[in-house]
């Protein structure tokens, strides 16, 4: 390798190098007790996805470059430079992970793998490796952000759409999208396409919430790709608008990592603290329940409903109950996965995985537990808070003939709502009893 | 045999106790002036309250539950060797001084060494269990492909000590008590180092000798291998609730 990329790549080592990343690469004993809770080691077999392993490329840099005793005696850590092997197996095992930190919850060190892999990002982006997909999305969105006067004409216009559609379900002719309202105590991030934007619209209005819509979307490919810089300026788009609006409060949608970027990231990234109270929609929804300020019928939703633990949202973001709650208010057949909440398998479409067509095979294969799970539960309507959750778990609905509906919780929440336009049931084969199973 | 026990149960733990003093300080000094992550990197559920924190802490680290659930076999054997070694090294504190109130409980110094001997061969036999279990685990699958040569060396430097240590127990353990070992040990600790007269006579002085130097390597390689997760264990489980 040469001296002057190998300077830049252990200068990222350097630069990225914490408390917590020195004592996990230090104390890691490679007991590989996580090896069983990464869906993709166990989905797949592969050595490269072994929690463990994938830390362990990194330590064996750090060990060459940074540690005396890895520089005084290399062979006995297998420290080695970052030549093309190590990257490209340091690649595949970085991007395919889904960041899920279920490895974190079963290490008896709590080792976070998912933090050693963001210097791993760091360095491939360094070696201009970094993915080009993910890439590509982070700067599309940075673009729109230098250049938002181009997107509005179209952006209003499709909020003009969402609000027809809005008044045609709740019959009211005063409801409606609500856009760069200042004075608004919420600023609902939603994600791009109306299928976030309508649900949460039709639940504010009847709540009667003074809510505005922000003109950028949640979720953020720099955090994906690995560029904190990058996804610091995509995040900081929409806390521009909120200060700009004087918001109270930022609401974000089903979206896991778009909640843990802003609730958990933003403020490390920014050096300075989040001006805003960062709610998740579902919480808000919980609460408008809860105080009666909507209302859901418990008998509008036929089938047992399940409810699939986004990993950024729970495990890694605390909001098991509030989402259960929800939707045990518009059913009385609900049935839990097994195991559930911080134990909750990864459905495996995180860490902008389903964006990267190259790990489609490896992706697919580690959902298996997910399919095993959904199997087991009965349940014919799946409730799930995570965009990139619900993609996943649609394309292994249809691989393995599953027969499952799948939800966003804020639209099952809108058809149980006695409303004119959300008479809408579901009717749905049992998991399992799909044409392929 | 003189010159080995000096070698290795002398200068070698002045030596080895100087590297492990000094390694484990820097490896501290290191970790505290490392600045802290920005980001917040607990997970939940996590208890709300600091000392709510600081006990799931303590129960994360001594009793591992999540490990415990996913894979019951590695948490089991593992467990028998880190309280099998703890109450080894609570028998070993008798080379430093009798325990004040025990003989008088057990009935005198006879007794003592009794309780002694079944204690210190149950933790000593159970020690090796943990560590063979460790060995044999790493000969296989993805285990084996994970492992290091650093992982081989500190089973090795493991098995040495115990082995060693079961065999003064069991080969000596019947007629040299811990006030033999205390005369030698604190000689030592007054850097007036001596070997009492049973030590240098027959050939328990080779075993001791051997006992020692695998103790010794042991300590001085302990700062700069993954047995520091001894002490960052803490640390580490104490992020997991931040």
């Amino acid at each position: 390798m040469e001296k002057v990329q190998l300077e830049t790549l252990t200068g990222v080592i350097d630069k990225k190098m914490n408390r917590q990343l020195k004592q996990y690469i230090d104390i890691c004993a490679r007991c590989a007790i996580c090896k069983d809770a990464c869906h993709q080691y166990v989905g797949t077999g592969d050595f490269k996805y072994l929690p463990a392993r994938r830390a362990e490329l990194i330590r064996q840099i750090y060990k060459k470059y940074f540690d005396k005793a890895g520089r005084f005696v290399p062979a006995l850590y297998e420290a080695r430079e970052p030549d093309d092997n190590l990257l490209d197996e340091l690649y595949d095992s970085t991007y395919a992970c889904t960041g899920c930190r279920r490895c974190m919850y079963y290490c008896p060190f709590s080792i976070d793998t998912a933090w050693i892999l963001s210097v791993a990002k760091a360095i491939l982006i360094a070696a201009g490796r970094g993915n080009e997909m993910l890439g590509q999305l982070a700067d599309a969105a940075i673009f729109k952000g230098d250049n938002a006067a181009m997107f509005e004409g179209v952006m209003l216009s499709g909020f003009d759409d969402i609000s027809e559609e809005v008044r045609a379900i709740t019959g009211n002719p005063e409801h409606k999208v609500h856009v760069n309202k200042e004075g608004a105590d919420v600023l609902y991030v939603a994600l791009a396409g109306a299928h976030s934007i309508r649900p949460a619209a039709v639940i504010f209005e009847e709540a009667g919430e003074n809510w505005t819509i922000s003109m950028f979307e949640a979720a953020n490919y720099g955090f994906f790709y690995g560029d904190t810089e990058k996804a610091r300026i995509i995040t900081k788009r929409y806390i521009d608008e909120a200060k700009r609006l004087g918001v109270k409060e930022i609401v974000v949608p089903e979206c896991g990592h778009a909640y843990r970027v802003a609730e958990f990231f933003y403020e490390a990234w920014s050096k300075e603290p989040m001006p805003f109270k960062v709610s998740h929609i579902l919480e808000k929804v919980d609460d408008y329940i809860k105080s009666g300020r909507i209302k859901v019928d418990r008998g509008k939703i036929a089938g047992k409903v399940t409810y699939h633990d986004p990993c950024q949202l729970g495990r890694n973001g605390g909001k098991f109950e509030q989402p259960r709650d929800i939707v045990k208010a518009v059913t009385s057949n609900f049935v839990d996965l097994t195991p559930n909440r911080a134990e909750q398998w990864c459905c495996g479409g995180g860490g902008g995985i389903v964006a990267m067509e190259e790990f489609k095979d490896v992706r697919l294969k580690s959902g298996i537990k997910k399919v095993e799970q959904l199997k087991a539960s009965g349940a014919s309507v799946l409730a799930c808070p995570c965009e990139n959750c619900r993609l996943q778990i649609e394309e292994l609905n249809d691989v393995h003939g599953l027969g499952l509906e799948i939800w966003q919780v804020i639209d099952l929440v809108v058809a149980a709502m006695p409303l004119p336009g959300s008479q809408r049931s579901v009717e749905a084969a049992p998991a399992g009893e799909g044409a392929n199973a | 045999m003189e010159t080995y026990l000096w070698i290795t149960s002398v200068w070698g733990v002045y030596l080895a106790l100087a590297v492990f003093i000094v390694g484990i300080g820097l490896r501290i000094y290191q970790w505290a002036t490392t600045p802290k992550s920005a980001v917040r990197l607990g997970m939940f559920p996590k208890p709300a309250t600091k000392s709510g924190r600081f006990f799931k802490m303590l129960k994360d680290t001594f009793i591992a539950p999540h490990s415990a659930k996913i894979e019951p076999t590695m948490w089991l054997f593992s467990m028998i060797f880190h309280v099998a070694a703890l109450a080894a090294f609570v028998g070993h504190l008798r080379i430093l001084g009798e325990y004040p109130i025990l003989p008088g409980l057990l009935g005198g110094e006879h007794a003592m060494n009794n309780f002694a001997a079944y204690a210190g061969s149950i933790a000593g036999t159970l020690m090796l269990v943990g560590v063979v279990f460790w060995i044999a685990r790493r000969t296989f699958g993805p285990y084996k492909n994970l492992s290091v040569p650093e992982d081989y060396l500190l089973l090795a430097l493991l098995f040495g000590v115990i082995i060693m240590g079961d065999h003064l127990r069991f080969v000596y353990g019947g007629f040299i008590h811990a006030d033999t070992y205390q005369e030698w040990f604190k000689s030592l600790l007054a850097f007036k180092p001596m070997f009492p007269e049973k030590l240098l006579s027959g050939n328990v002085g080779w075993s001791l000798g051997t006992h020692m130097l695998f103790t010794d390597l042991l300590l001085m390689y302990f700062p700069f291998s993954k047995l520091v997760h001894t002490i960052g264990s803490f640390a580490a489980n104490y992020v997991r609730s931040e």
